[in-house]
């Protein structure tokens, strides 16, 4: 499904990813764990495509397909989905008119056609009820007054919405409390197919009770220096990242 | 100012003697005053955003009848009554008035002089060089009543085409008078060809006591025209004025309102969007003058301007001695989308009273880099990214056009131009 191979990226000038490779087959579900300025978020960021990260070498291939190039909504198109580590309140938009652009967007990227506005809201009043966000908080501006866990659930029923093959998940569980925390998973866990893959990048274990991976890959200094199975979140928590790297 | 465009213009002066009845003396004096003043420069404080040298060194003939009928624009909504002037005259035979004589009156500013010689005095001279000439050389424009308390639902569109008018004005004079309770929606729009004519208007409006008058400016000038224009309104005890102003088309347009609050209650909203094309100009002025304790005031100002293009807002408020307990709000923001583009705002407020609450606020930015990561990772192309971010910014100023379908239409000229801009972006 992904295959990162040998990456080097730089923002402003400066290097942080430094020959990271990766590979997720479809069905996985990978975990990335790593402290603060590791790199992690840029990693995400660049697999999607944002324009002001430097790809000074490697390849991006992405259902058997180079992405490296692409435009991020390209890459949404391909089937790729990032949820954002801090979701963009954008004023002025509704949420609904923004979610059916982009479904819409995605079509067409596709050639197929558009979707319409009931069978629209049909497909949406389920995802959302799924996620327990209320028919008010779709009308809303997008994230515009939406608590922490109100923005990552919007992520969730953003992903829900397009069915990415690839979901790469930012932090999805930081600022959430247990409650929340529980929702997204289910979020997570609804998307796992034998068809899909999941990166999930994080900072702590407790996501991935809730969400188990199936590979644990441990990110210092803009590489993978351990690659495990879920028991290396464990041992993680337990010694810290310097005891285990 | 050069001699022989005061000539010119005295030289139009003689040629219009007896058209208006009772207006010769008025239009002497209004000259007068303009030839020695001379046009406005960037020095001069309300136009030093608008540099209209084209005026000062070329004379405007009147605008003559176009060789052929021009084509006129599509309804951006259902209307009550649809009044055209085509180079600044009336046309009866292209105008609707549908059923709003009967509960109106509609008529020509000559008819109305005709049958009231006194009411010539009524007419404002105006404060400076642009309304002065509007009053020296005016020659059609409608006088609108709405008896008291009656409410016309739909708007009122006055649609003002130029075409074929290169180095040609139109000076149009209109007089709105609303009676006590009445309501009243006016959709002024504004369209021409691609000839280098100037539009001058000037716009009287008395609302009077609970009266609301909803003004919509919807400015669609061909590329190469200038448009000034002026609102000049009081406003009674509970009444309201309703401005929005939309600049989309001209080189260089200009709109100023003048607003009087006279007594207890009246309350003005002006608002604007201007969208400034590559080397376009569009100036916004507003005036609300606070005569009176508890009176309201609010300006809502969203403007965009691509490569070489310059929006402008000078907003100002005074609030007179003794004026108490009177709020008065303005907000200014302009999104710039090329580094050669270029924002002005400069907002003023004259208070001679204590007990007052006003505020304003004045921003100008660039599209937000992460909104617009945020739209694309969802698989929203670029350009429809940068149109929904655009629309979304310039929403807020025409929420108060009190007309769901107006604003939409209004939401759809603003995408289109959008559409228009980000495609020439892409190809350069």
């Amino acid at each position: 499904m992904l295959k990162v191979t040998d990456l080097h990226v730089s923002v402003d000038e400066k290097e942080i990813i430094k020959g990271l490779s990766l590979t997720i087959n479809p069905g996985e579900v990978h975990a990335i764990m790593g402290l603060n300025g590791a790199g992690k978020s840029t990693l995400a960021n660049t697999i999607a495509g944002r324009d002001d990260y430097e790809i000074t070498s490697g390849s991006i291939e992405f259902a058997g397909k180079d992405v490296t190039e692409l435009e991020p909504h390209e890459r949404v198109g391909e089937g790729m989905f990032l949820g954002f580590q801090y979701p963009v309140e954008i004023p002025g938009v509704s949420n609904l008119n923004f979610m059916r652009t982009a479904l819409n967007g995605v079509r067409k990227y596709r050639g197929e056609d558009e979707m319409s506005a009931a069978e629209f809201m049909k497909l949406v009043r389920v995802k959302a009820a799924d996620l327990k966000m209320s028919t008010d908080m779709l009308k809303r501006f997008v994230n515009v007054g939406f608590s922490g866990g109100e923005k990552k659930r919007n992520e969730m029923v953003q992903m829900a919405v397009l069915d990415p093959k690839l979901a790469i998940l930012d932090e999805t569980d930081s600022g959430l409390d247990i409650d929340a925390l529980k929702t997204v998973a289910d979020g997570i866990n609804a998307q796992r197919r034998d068809d899909t893959s999941i990166l999930l990048i994080t900072h702590y274990q407790r996501l991935l009770d809730y969400v188990q991976p199936d590979v644990v890959h441990v990110m210092i200094d803009g590489k993978i220096v351990k690659t495990g199975g879920k028991e290396l979140a464990v041992e993680l928590e337990e010694k810290g990242y310097a005891d285990v790297a | 100012m050069p001699d022989a465009i005061i000539d010119a213009y005295r030289d139009q002066l003689w040629g219009l003697i007896g058209t208006l009845p009772g207006l010769d003396g008025v239009r002497e004096r209004a000259l007068n005053k303009f030839a020695s003043a001379g046009f406005p420069s960037t020095r001069h404080e309300d136009w030093r955003y608008s540099d209209i040298k084209t005026l000062r060194t070329t004379p405007f003939d009147q605008m003559a009848a176009p060789m052929q009928a021009p084509d006129l624009p599509a309804p951006l909504t259902d209307v009550a009554a649809r009044l055209v002037f085509v180079n600044g005259r009336f046309q009866e035979s292209l105008s609707d008035m549908g059923d709003l004589l009967q509960a109106a009156s509609v008529r020509p500013l000559a008819n109305h002089l005709m049958a009231n010689a006194e009411r010539v005095d009524e007419l404002n001279l105006g404060s400076d060089s642009i309304n002065l000439l509007n009053t020296a050389l005016m020659r059609d424009g409608f006088v609108l009543s709405i008896p008291a308390g009656i409410e016309i639902d739909e708007a009122i569109e006055i649609v003002h085409v130029s075409a074929g008018a290169d180095h040609a004005a139109a000076h149009v004079r209109h007089l709105v008078e609303m009676g006590e309770g009445a309501s009243a929606t006016l959709l002024e729009r504004f369209v021409g060809d691609d000839s280098a004519y100037w539009v001058n208007s000037l716009l009287q409006a008395r609302v009077t006591e609970g009266a609301t008058l909803t003004h919509i400016r919807m400015q669609e000038e061909g590329p190469a025209a200038t448009h000034t224009a002026t609102a000049i309104v009081s406003v009674g005890a509970g009444g309201n004025y309703h401005a929005t102003n939309i600049s989309l088309g001209s080189n260089l347009s200009r709109f100023e309102a003048r607003v009087r609050l006279l007594a207890d209650e009246a309350n003005a909203t002006v608002d604007g969007v201007a969208l400034a094309g590559t080397g376009e100009s569009h100036d916004m002025l507003v005036h609300v003058d606070h005569r009176m304790p508890n009176t309201t005031s609010d300006q809502v100002f969203r403007t965009v301007a691509d490569a070489r293009g310059k929006t402008s807002f000078q907003g100002k408020v005074t609030v007179a001695a003794g004026a108490q307990q009177v709020n008065a709000d303005q907000s200014f923001k302009a999104l710039l989308l090329d580094r050669t583009a270029e924002a002005n705002a400069k907002p003023e407020l004259e208070i001679f009273a204590d007990d007052v609450k006003c505020s304003h606020g004045a921003t100008v930015g660039e599209l937000d880099d992460k909104a617009l990561f945020y739209l694309t990772s969802r698989g929203i192309d670029p350009a429809t990214a940068r149109q929904m971010l655009v629309e979304a910014f310039s929403d807020e100023a025409f929420a108060r056009t009190g007309n769901e379908s107006l604003a939409d239409s209004i939401r759809a000229r603003v995408g289109q131009w959008m559409q228009n801009h980000t495609l020439e972006g892409q190809a350069a």
